[in-house]
């Protein structure tokens, strides 16, 4: 028999290295056709971190994103950038690149404001324009604005570095300041349990995620969907056997991990509750993608078939045997 | 939120093309002029004393150009995230299945693979630890030092024994999670090539910066010297954060002086890159008649293997997240992680927050069945907000999403999953 | 090793290679061939990530020995997009931000390619199941899946 049930799965996850110092830094210079390079430290291992970058820097000059170039994570040209990890790099890696973008914009203002014969404060720099705010006869073009900085022997370059403000955890009662802030976030599943076979199919998770500040929406999804298939995996699939230390069953032919074919219906809700110290409010979200998937599997378990599960992964072999248990 | 040009947008990944075009360069895809290829010896018991390891025969196979092993290790031969425990190539004792014996350098992986058969490796086995029990007995010997015990750290805020006394609803369960393996469908690959003092790297990683730090070590060379530069990454989900072959392609290439590549196969990967933490956790729960949560005690045990990779932060960061987002006044949590001869542990995507969420979600459904609640309505009762105070006393002063992630979730799966008028 | 002597048709070019007889196509068209899209994630014929087409079906190259595609016709992702112009599947995965790390991809292109081959009006499902020989870790299929019918409604 086939009997559905649905669960719910809460989480926090605090973002960066627990009650440790993990600074991240950027250089970011605008050359002289208006193009921008930004040396990010920070390892882009296909979740878009370099993308991330590029966006922030966008947005901090003024420039189109297409504009900026991004080159990452070479220790002979970039400056340390931390571990990929810990959901850490878009909230540090990202202020720290918010940070230098600013210092050299504070040149190109600096500039602008003296061709103009303004104060510094009424200069905008947006979407590739250079103008004086509340007149617009006063204006100029990105490439103009590098000429003016060229005759006056100036290069628009930034540093920029940052750490999250937090504290050491003291060694009795670990009390302090872990982290600068936290990510949080709610699971909400439906599965199908087939009590005949144990078999156990998830159907569907609704997975909203407070991420501060979306940067590229569209990656943001990409990170809650790919965490919920891992998820899946983590609840209901993925089992290695080990034997006296050995790993019994080391490839992909006996440690499955789900296809295209396993996967439910996912509605990922971003939801956007800013920290004021991130990069335009950005906290992170690819861990906190994976963590609420499977205890909200396990609770819509508990509520199709009435057993709660205490161990992963809940496998057929462990549906069975409980429901029979439940029997006698 | 913010009125922004660029922030928020589904823009262009800036890495898409070119991994669409195929032509995005992954470690395994690099190539140089006269470039050798790499292959580790490893070790197939989980704990012995290493006697002997006699490469000369792999040394006398026509292609083969170097094969190394401890005694050519110029630098620090422990590295490590964290602790420096793990050798580069073992010099004492093998500590687990997979530790790395020796390293040979070929002119064809076939000959590199073919030489690793002709080294004779000399050891006397001894009986593994391979359980928290047996790593705890006093009499056990010590994968490490003096103790098994990696960490031991305890969280007190307020006190959950007199508040426990003040609990109408307890609930008390023991959860216990599994190993799990990244794979990531890159295997670990690198090329080093060692030109004019200077020692590049090419690997894939999550930290090259890390990486520079334990090939200089290894190496003894100063870090400027050394330039490490991340590939194309396969994904790595916290898999690719440990040293894998770079400090073994570093090593090869400044003996022979030629551009070396390792290319990890699947096997091997497995086996020797970091796992999930497999954790056992008890957990006590307490709360009045109304849902309100007063006392959360848990006692951590976990196995972190071999080596420390980065058990410590995963014990830190379990320990500060297993009582959930929820506003609790007395929390105490106990964490004992203990070296075994098991497969090293490691971080993994969420560094013991899946493994602790399991825990504090499946208690909140088992309290709001005793007490007769909802699973939504007990959470949301005790979801933190602004101003509340974490149980490391963190007080928490700005975006605490958490009640609005529930409220969305249920407002959606209203529409795509509750039947009608059913609010669970 | 003995060599053997292949023609075959790569990439829409016939082409004529000597190759070790006991080599694997995937080590033949990295090596020999310079085919570096096709990418070894298992080596036992389970990730997907090193298809191919071998006269419109889909093959793990690192199941198969080079002499085996003697006559054939062998497509990789090389072969997809012509004078910088990309096959409609390309763009449909970056349009749906299907691509993170990127490793899966061209296996991923290749399998959703010969499913056009053979059906240009996929469901759904289809789509799905076609694909399911293709591991990746990364996305959870959802935008890959969407890439293909965004492709498939073009």
């Amino acid at each position: 028999m086939k009997k559905k049930g649905t669960g719910i799965g809460c989480m926090w996850y605090g973002i960066g290295n627990t009650g440790l110092p993990n600074p991240a830094a950027a250089f970011v210079e605008v050359h002289s056709d208006g193009s921008v390079t930004a040396l990010v430290g920070c390892a882009d291992i296909g979740q878009g971190s370099s993308t991330v970058m590029a966006q922030i820097v966008a947005e901090t000059l003024g420039v189109k994103y297409e504009a900026v170039n991004v080159t990452a994570a070479d220790t002979g040209v970039t400056p340390e950038g931390g571990a990929t990890s810990a959901s850490r790099q878009t909230y540090i890696s990202g202020n720290a690149c918010c940070e230098a973008a600013k210092v050299a914009k504070k040149i190109l203002v600096e500039v602008a404001a003296d061709a103009f014969g303004v104060e510094q404060d009424e200069v905008e720099i947006k979407n590739n324009n250079v103008f004086v705010k509340n007149d617009e006869s006063k204006q100029m073009d990105f490439l103009t604005l590098m000429g003016e900085l060229k005759k006056r022997g100036k290069i628009a370059l930034g540093s920029g570095s940052f750490n999250p403000d937090t504290t050491s955890l003291d060694p009795v009662d670990m009390h302090g300041n872990p982290y600068a802030c936290y990510a949080f976030a709610t699971h909400i599943v439906e599965v199908e349990v087939d009590t005949d076979t144990g078999q156990v199919d998830v159907l569907k998770i609704v997975a909203a995620h407070d991420v501060g500040q979306a940067i590229n929406a569209q990656m943001v999804e990409a990170q809650i969907e790919g965490g919920c298939a891992m998820g899946i995996g983590f609840a209901v699939l993925e089992e290695l056997e080990l034997e006296k230390g050995a790993i019994k069953n080391p490839g992909f032919s006996k440690y499955l991990i789900n296809t295209a074919m396993d996967m439910p219906e996912i509605y990922p809700i971003i939801v956007e509750d800013p920290t004021s110290t991130g990069p335009f409010g950005a906290k992170g979200v690819g861990e906190p993608a994976l963590i609420p998937v499977a205890p909200a599997i396990l609770n819509a378990i508990y509520d199709a078939i009435g057993v709660r599960f205490t161990e992963v992964p809940v496998t057929p072999r462990k549906i069975i045997e409980a429901l029979s248990e439940k029997q006698n | 939120m913010g009125n922004f040009n660029i922030i928020g947008k589904s823009v262009e990944k800036k890495d898409s093309l070119s991994k669409v075009l195929g032509t995005a360069q992954f470690a395994a895809d690099i190539e140089f002029e006269n470039m050798l290829y790499g292959a580790v010896k490893r070790s197939e018991v989980p704990s012995a004393i290493l006697k002997n390891v006699d490469v000369s025969k792999a040394k006398a196979l026509p292609g083969v150009v170097s094969v190394l092993t401890y005694k050519d290790i110029t630098g620090g031969n422990r590295i490590g995230i964290i602790i420096k425990d793990e050798p580069v190539l073992v010099d004492d004792n093998i500590r687990r299945i997979g530790d790395a014996l020796a390293i040979v350098a070929a002119e064809t992986k076939e000959i590199a693979e073919e030489a690793l058969k002709l080294i004779e490796v000399e050891y006397e086995e001894l009986e593994p630890i391979l359980s928290i029990e047996d790593a705890l007995k006093e009499e056990s010997r010590k994968v490490h030092g003096k103790t098994n015990v990696l960490q031991e750290k305890h969280l007190i805020k307020g006190d959950v024994d007199e508040a426990f006394k003040e609990c109408d609803i307890i609930v008390e369960n023991t959860y216990k999670t599994n190993y799990v393996a990244h794979m990531f469908i890159e295997p670990e690959a690198g090329v080093a090539k060692y030109e004019n003092g200077i020692m590049s790297v090419w690997c894939s990683t999550q930290n090259p910066h890390f990486d520079r730090g334990e090939v200089a070590r290894t190496l003894n060379m100063p870090q400027n010297k050394v330039r490490v530069i991340q590939a194309v990454t396969g994904g790595g989900f916290g898999g690719k954060l440990d040293i894998s072959v770079q400090c073994h392609i570093a090593l090869l290439s400044y003996y022979t002086g030629r551009p070396v590549k390792i290319v990890t196969n699947r096997e091997d990967s497995m086996k020797v890159s970091s796992k999930r933490h497999p954790i056992e956790m008890k957990v006590k729960t307490g709360a009045k008649k109304d849902g309100t949560i007063l006392a959360y005690e848990a006692k951590l045990t976990s196995d972190t293997g071999a080596y420390a990779s980065y058990g410590p932060a995963v014990v830190a960061r379990a320990m500060t997240h297993i009582s959930g987002p929820y506003r609790i006044p007395n929390v105490r949590i106990d964490a004992t992680f203990v070296y075994t001869n098991n497969p090293m542990a490691g971080a993994y995507r969420g560094f013991g927050v899946p493994q602790a969420a399991i825990a504090h979600e499946g208690q909140m459904d088992a309290l709001a069945e005793k007490i007769g609640m909802s699973p939504i309505e007990i959470r949301l009762k005790n979801a933190l907000r602004v101003g509340d105070c974490t149980p490391t006393n963190q007080k928490l002063n700005d975006s605490i999403g958490i009640v609005e992630t529930i409220e969305k979730a249920v407002e959606k799966s209203k529409e795509v999953i509750f039947n009608e008028g059913e609010v669970k | 090793m003995s060599k053997v002597k292949i023609s075959f048709n790569l990439n829409y070019e016939d082409i004529v290679v000597e190759v070790e007889s006991n080599k694997r196509l995937l080590d033949m068209l990295r090596e020999d061939l310079n085919m570096k899209s096709v990418k070894e994630g298992c080596g036992e014929g389970e990730c997907g990530a090193c298809t191919v087409i071998v006269d419109g079906i889909t093959v793990t190259s690192c199941t198969v020995l080079a002499p085996q595609v003697d006559g054939c016709s062998v497509i990789t992702l090389e072969g997809l997009s012509k004078d910088g112009e990309l096959d409609k599947l390309q763009e449909s995965f970056m349009e749906a931000g299907a691509v993170q790390c990127g490793f899966c991809t061209p296996g991923m292109i290749l399998s959703a390619k010969a499913l056009f081959m053979k059906n240009p009006k996929p469901s759904k499902d289809e789509i799905k199941r076609a694909m399911s020989g293709n591991l990746c870790r990364c996305t959870g299929y959802k935008k890959i899946v969407e890439a293909v019918e965004i492709a498939r409604d073009k």
